[in-house]
């Protein structure tokens, strides 16, 4: 079991400076095996929240619990896909896809088997050997969610991981973790801009507010993914979908009145 | 077109021009002594005389020794000095950058002997350890020390933190987040500081020669002086120049080496 329990979670930042209340009390359940996308105007709090589960942060008051225990510090249990993909340029992209399993202490046959299965599944073979420079951006990310699913984790945390790929290939990898969390099920924490992404990828979409950061809303999208079948169709299909545009339009009424005078 | 000399560089019309500009200096240089005598050998030697005392000093020797005998104790020297000060420096920089109380306990150290030039020191390394190798040593050891600490220490403590959160977040410890995140980020300007190092230990090198020395080019440069031979200061000064150049391409192979990922 890995799932996600926030219990009154606070972060409060800037001890000693003006003190600035991050995440303001937040209570939250995520099920084992769900794709939670967590959208909200930017200072809502969401990196923090997504920091807090990975361990690299520590809320003030309340807790986080994943699979029951409490965390406290970052564990091969979370992984996190982080916007600028962060892969180490010094390791090729064999060694980058199996650094979290060499913490595992994963064989040498596991790992050359998971290198071959994930390049396979991301239609990269033949680049084991590469350094990330020489790959464009949507391969480096690839690498990336790669090594984070390699982990094993429990927990997959995922902040904008498309937020810096261009518009084109950011629709394919938008269509290729549809495909990745079909064969390999995770608790997924999404954090994006984009409500296109969020309602596309997500079995509920959590939307937040600021000042201090709270959840405003959670929209439930797994009851109609499954009733219009969208898994069926391609993902340009499915925007134009009119299910898929009305849960689009209810997430963005909420964020607009989230954002306000921004605007 | 293009022609790759041993060095790996490129041959191109840029250095094609450098040949050219070469070749007119050395005319020019021709032309002002032996030709013309405008400039007197006391002044600067004449390319015969360069040539005929660097012959002098490979075949017969100057100053107590041969042309490859002065050179390895100057070489010898500088390894000396060069690799102490780094096998020490280094990891010192390192824990400073890596651990805020270290760094604490030993700047102040630092800020009191930074403002030092190391030539200062060459002094009070002869009365400790007379003109022996072991007081050039430690005035190479003195100057190549702060740059290789000083650089180290700021390649680890800008190591770039995300990539430190991915390697926590993947579930590596300590000792692989040292081995496998911030040696290897702080590479390039652990280099830096090397070649620094490096520079510091040959400019030290010549003048703790020059104070007081029984072998090495440094001394040929002195005894030359006293002997008012400007062919040979100029033969030594050249042949210091060559070793230099020598120890820093050699350098440069290992860093070329050791960081194989390089983006450019």
């Amino acid at each position: 079991m890995s799932d996600i329990q926030f219990d009154g979670v606070t972060k409060v930042f800037g001890r000693g400076g003006k003190p600035f209340t991050a995440i303001g009390g937040i209570d939250f359940h995520v099920n084992d095996n769900e794709f939670i996308s967590v959208v909200g105007p930017s200072g809502c709090g969401k990196t923090t929240l997504m920091r807090m589960v990975a361990g690299l942060e520590t809320p003030t008051d309340g807790e986080v619990r994943v699979g029951g225990e409490k965390v406290t510090k970052p564990g091969p249990d979370r992984a996190v896909v982080f916007q600028q993909f962060a892969l180490f340029p010094w390791k090729t992209v064999r060694k980058n896809i199996t650094f979290g399993m060499r913490s595992r202490g994963a064989s040498k046959a596991e790992r050359d088997e998971a290198v071959a299965h994930y390049l396979k599944l991301m239609k990269m073979e033949g680049t084991e050997d590469s350094y990330p420079h020489q790959l464009s951006g949507g391969m480096q990310q690839r690498v990336a969610i790669a090594r984070s699913y390699a982990t094993d984790p429990g927990v997959l945390l995922m902040d904008e991981p498309f937020g810096a790929l261009d518009a084109q290939t950011r629709t394919i990898m938008q269509e290729e973790l549809v495909r990745l969390s079909h064969v390999n099920p995770r608790t997924v924490l999404f954090i994006t801009h984009s409500v296109e992404e969020a309602v596309y990828l997500a079995d509920r979409v959590v939307v937040m507010g600021r000042n201090p950061g709270k959840i405003r809303e959670v929209i439930d999208v797994a009851s109609t993914r499954k009733a219009e079948k969208w898994s069926e169709e391609p993902i340009d299909d499915v925007m134009e979908m009119p299910s898929f545009t009305h849960l689009r339009g209810q997430v963005w009424r909420l964020l607009r009145e989230e954002m306000g005078e921004d605007i | 077109m293009d022609k790759r000399t041993p060095w790996g560089r490129v041959v191109t019309r840029s250095s094609i021009t450098g040949v050219i500009t070469v070749a007119v200096v050395i005319a020019l240089w021709f032309f002002l002594t032996s030709v013309t005598g405008i400039v007197g050998q006391y002044r600067f030697p004449s390319p015969q005389d360069f040539l005929a005392s660097f012959v002098r000093l490979a075949t017969e020797g100057y100053a107590g020794g041969t042309l490859i005998e002065q050179t390895l104790q100057s070489l010898w020297l500088v390894a000396c000095g060069f690799f102490t000060a780094i096998v020490i420096g280094v990891p010192l920089g390192f824990a400073m950058g890596y651990d805020r109380r270290i760094e604490a306990f030993l700047n102040p150290v630092f800020l009191l002997l930074r403002p030092i030039p190391p030539l200062a020191w060459i002094p009070l390394a002869i009365v400790w350890l007379g003109l022996s190798d072991g007081s050039k040593i430690l005035v190479i050891f003195v100057a190549a020390f702060v740059p290789s600490v000083i650089n180290t220490f700021t390649g680890v403590r800008n190591v770039d933190r995300t990539l430190v959160e991915a390697a926590k977040v993947h579930g590596a410890g300590t000792s692989r987040l040292i081995s496998e995140v911030y040696l290897p980020d702080a590479a390039p300007m652990i280099f830096t500081g090397l070649r620094l190092s490096l520079q510091a230990s040959w400019t030290t090198l010549v003048a703790a020669e020059l104070v007081g020395a029984f072998l090495g080019l440094g001394r040929v440069l002195s005894t030359a002086y006293r002997d008012i031979n400007t062919a040979m200061i100029l033969v030594a000064m050249v042949v210091i120049a060559i070793a230099g150049a020598f120890t820093t391409i050699l350098l440069a192979q290992v860093e070329k080496r050791v960081i194989k990922w390089r983006t450019t």
